[in-house]
């Protein structure tokens, strides 16, 4: 296919994903905060970082501000130059679906088209002062149905691949850097069991996982078996372990040659991985998914490369390249 | 019709119950006395048993479905990308199967005649040797390009695509307006207003008696496979487009995704020994076709416009070479411009040996001495146009102008005589249309705009076309960028004899 459109077929799955798991942390922080006994800052300032949003936002309102819900979920929601806020999300999604919109079928099209509008509309403004849980809920089933209909409506082709490979990379990213922050929050913080319980419960629900983990481990939670059920869990679909299995997936199908240097480093993050499930400590949790992180933002921007396809013309075969001709331009 | 006939009861409770045609026009649905002409009975009908208040909320229905399909286009001017629908009306334009099978006629052999005048002027220039047309008024004119003369368009067809717009005279004759051979747009309007209306009225009318336009992205595909590059079994075909930004962008994603063919943007493309591709996720994959969407200035930076960044470099040496096709072919827009436009019906009779079945309307050209003279002395009666403007801009009204507005064009006429035509203003035909701020119907004027696809083995017309609508009342101007509206354009099917 060509590169430009499977580059915005990437990043389309990016942005979709990104604004649903944004609604849902949102969702699942007010919650917290509601009767969570922790300090509101506390609550509100780990969603501002785990975003990569600390220092714009701290310059625009000030540190203090990291606790005042109202302000960092405006700033999260509806900020423009915050470009991971949920309306620059949808939009730059909506974006990316124009410019591809002859891959797109009507019905993806269609949602992804209502659901920029109603963001735009001033009913929806006031929906979001007047039922918050309903205008994050809207966002979370207007991407969710996007996502359904790229499954259920789209060829499973190249460009699905590439999109639903954008997913999977944008989803275990948010699942590692929520992982993180919510570590890191415990470790600072040494709160009472209780409250360690409701942050760990908060961070299931803010990836869905809540329900999961109840039917793994019957009720039984303890800090050991949320972060293996998060990091390595192969039936748990917002795991880090599934999203880069599933992500791993999507680059075979779309380069059916291993030369390819994204999927060959995915295989080694992924056996990487496994290999840390026998001796995996809490205290080394952050090493751990720094590690992963920062592998995964590699591995994008090697497939953005790979994405642009070996550069010069095969003179031998002048006409139509057959695709087993393809080599990666920097093996 | 049962259904309208069942209603009957309620009818003549409509909104074209009290539908009065605005007098020195033609009427497109009723007759001077307001009664429906033979082929819009069932259609007048149906509106006759409509009240006002279900009919406006068609409207809304039709608008809105639109928006959300984003069936839009991107107003120029607009940084914040604002997009905005081409209003429709519900209210059908309806043309008759013994005046469409004219018009149909009509248009083929002028496109014809248009495509042997192209040929002609990059090749032997016979009509300007014989003094048919003057030889400066073509070869002066910046849409002619010298550069390209000698070249040839593969199967001979430099007119793949055109839209020719046409109007009614207060007669009732169609007459043709304006020529478009270079990137003619619209026809996405058309499919897209058909599947609104067949939306909304359902269930209250069956149009079978009206010819399907669906098939037209299928029959661009035929017509673009059949003007490949000879020698070539596996045809690749692209649409060519500026990108999102481009005011008819829906438009080029339409007909991409309805040929099942890529869309492109010129960075995607490059050429290599003269030779063009794409770049995939594979490698370079060869075209040889492509449906451009840009004009010819930013189509090749190193033959057109050095300055411009935009366009695939070396394209135009591809083309000479006959290694790809475009279309249509570069430098068509010699053809209709607005000043050569008014010797078409001597191409015809000198290329074709033909009388020239479509009319047109009377032009004087301010080249000509005369013409110019008349033109000065008349401005008050008169449309004067900018022969290189389009979409209704760089415009004289004489009638509606002010004293000011006529000094104007006189200082610009005399300045450049060349660049100005004019004619006197034609009484275009009306079609009931939704008023909303009446919330009834009344009448606004209307022009067409039929598509025709030509490959080597000859034309084929879309039935219908786009019917745009001059919204404002008392308006000339169709545009949709200044307060044009469209309707869904029904052809009626041949009586079976």
């Amino acid at each position: 296919m060509i590169s430009r459109v499977a580059d915005h077929c990437f990043w389309f799955g990016r942005y979709i994903d990104r604004a649903e798991s944004s609604a849902r942390l949102l969702q699942a922080t007010r919650s917290l905060v509601f009767d969570s006994d922790i300090p509101v800052t506390h609550c509100w300032q780990p969603l501002v970082i785990v975003s990569g949003e600390e220092a714009p936002f701290v310059e625009r309102h000030g540190r203090e501000a990291l606790g005042n819900g109202e302000l960092v979920q405006e700033y999260m929601t509806w900020n423009r130059e915050n470009m991971v806020s949920l309306a620059t999300s949808v939009r730059a999604a909506r974006e990316c679906a124009r410019a591809i919109r002859d891959q797109l079928s009507l019905e993806l099209w269609e949602e992804m088209n209502e659901l920029y509008l109603w963001l735009g509309r001033e009913t929806t403004e006031t929906l979001y002062w007047e039922n918050r849980e309903e205008f994050y809920r809207h966002v979370r089933r207007g991407t969710q149905l996007i996502l359904g209909l790229v499954r259920s409506t789209m060829l499973h082709g190249e460009p699905m691949r590439f999109l639903w490979l954008g997913v999977m990379l944008e989803r275990g990213g948010q699942t590692a850097r929520m992982l993180d922050m919510h570590h890191h929050t415990m470790m600072r913080e040494n709160p009472h069991d209780i409250v360690r319980m409701a942050l760990w419960m908060s961070l299931l629900r803010a990836c869905s996982g809540a329900e999961g983990f109840m039917k793994k481990h019957q009720g039984r939670v303890s800090a050991q078996s949320m972060i293996e059920f998060v990091l390595f869990e192969p039936a748990f679909p917002r795991s880090i372990r599934y999203t880069l299995k599933a992500a791993a997936e999507q680059l075979g199908g779309i380069w059916g040659e291993p030369s390819h240097t994204s999927r060959a480093r995915l295989a080694s993050l992924i056996a990487w991985l496994d290999s840390q499930k026998t001796e995996l400590e809490v205290a080394q949790i952050h090493a751990v998914l720094t590690q992963i992180v920062d592998e995964m933002a590699a591995i994008c921007s090697r497939v953005a490369e790979e994405i642009q396809g070996p550069p010069r013309v095969p003179k031998a075969s002048v006409g139509t390249p057959p695709p087993s001709q393809t080599q990666s331009q920097s093996a | 019709m049962c259904l309208v006939l069942q209603v009957v009861p309620n009818a003549r409770n409509g909104v074209s119950t009290s539908y009065q045609p605005l007098a020195g026009t033609y009427d497109e649905m009723v007759q001077s006395d307001g009664s429906p002409r033979a082929h819009t009975k069932r259609i007048h009908a149906l509106l006759d048993s409509t009240p006002a208040r279900e009919f406006a909320r068609y409207q809304s229905l039709a608008e809105l479905s639109l928006y959300n399909q984003g069936v839009t286009f991107s107003v120029y001017s607009d940084k914040q990308g604002t997009e905005k629908i081409f209003p429709i009306c519900l209210v059908p334009r309806v043309i008759s199967a013994v005046e469409w099978a004219k018009v149909e006629r009509g248009l083929v052999q002028r496109i014809r005649a248009l495509n042997c005048f192209l040929d002609d002027m990059y090749g032997e220039q016979k009509i300007l040797q014989q003094g048919i047309i003057p030889a400066d008024l073509v070869l002066g004119a910046k849409q002619y390009e010298t550069s390209l003369r000698g070249m040839k368009a593969p199967g001979g067809v430099r007119i793949p695509i055109a839209g020719i717009d046409l109007i009614r005279d207060p007669d009732g004759t169609f007459r043709v307006l304006e020529d478009n051979v270079r990137t003619p747009s619209g026809v996405s309007y058309v499919v897209e207003n058909r599947l609104v209306t067949k939306r909304i009225f359902r269930e209250n009318i069956e149009m079978s008696s009206v010819r399907s336009v669906e098939q037209y992205p299928l029959e661009l595909a035929h017509t673009l496979r059949s003007v490949a590059p000879e020698g070539v079994s596996d045809v690749n075909m692209v649409v060519l487009t500026p990108g999102i930004y481009n005011s008819a962008y829906f438009e080029h994603s339409f007909l991409a995704r309805h040929m099942g063919i890529d869309l492109v943007e010129p960075s995607d493309l490059f050429v290599d020994d003269d030779t063009v591709f794409v770049r995939t996720t594979h490698g370079p994959r060869r075209v040889h076709v492509i449906y451009r969407r840009i004009d010819d200035d930013y189509l090749d930076p190193k033959f057109f416009r050095p300055d411009s960044l935009l366009g695939v470099p070396g394209l135009m040496s591809a083309y000479a070479r006959g290694r790809v096709t475009l279309a249509n072919a570069p430098g068509n827009g010699c053809a209709d411009d607005k000043a050569v436009y008014p010797f078409v019906p001597d191409m015809v009779k000198y290329y074709l040996g033909e009388e020239p079945s479509l009319a047109q309307v009377d032009t004087f050209v301010c080249a000509r001495e005369d013409d110019k003279k008349y033109v000065l002395e008349h401005l008050e009666e008169l449309v004067v146009k900018a022969v290189d403007e389009a979409g209704g801009y760089g415009m004289l009204m004489g009638p509606q102008s002010t004293a000011a507005q006529r000094e104007e064009f006189r200082r610009r006429i005399i300045a450049e005589p060349r660049k100005y035509i004019a004619q006197h203003r034609i009484e275009l035909s009306c079609c009931p249309t939704w008023d909303p701020a009446r919330e009834r119907l009344s009448p606004r004027r209307v022009d067409l705009r039929p598509f025709i696809l030509t490959g080597p083995e000859g034309s084929w017309v879309l039935p219908g076309g786009l019917t745009r609508v001059a919204l404002v009342e008392g308006s000339y101007v169709v545009n949709s960028s200044q307060g044009g509206g469209s309707k869904d354009t029904w052809v009626e099917r041949e009586a079976i004899t």
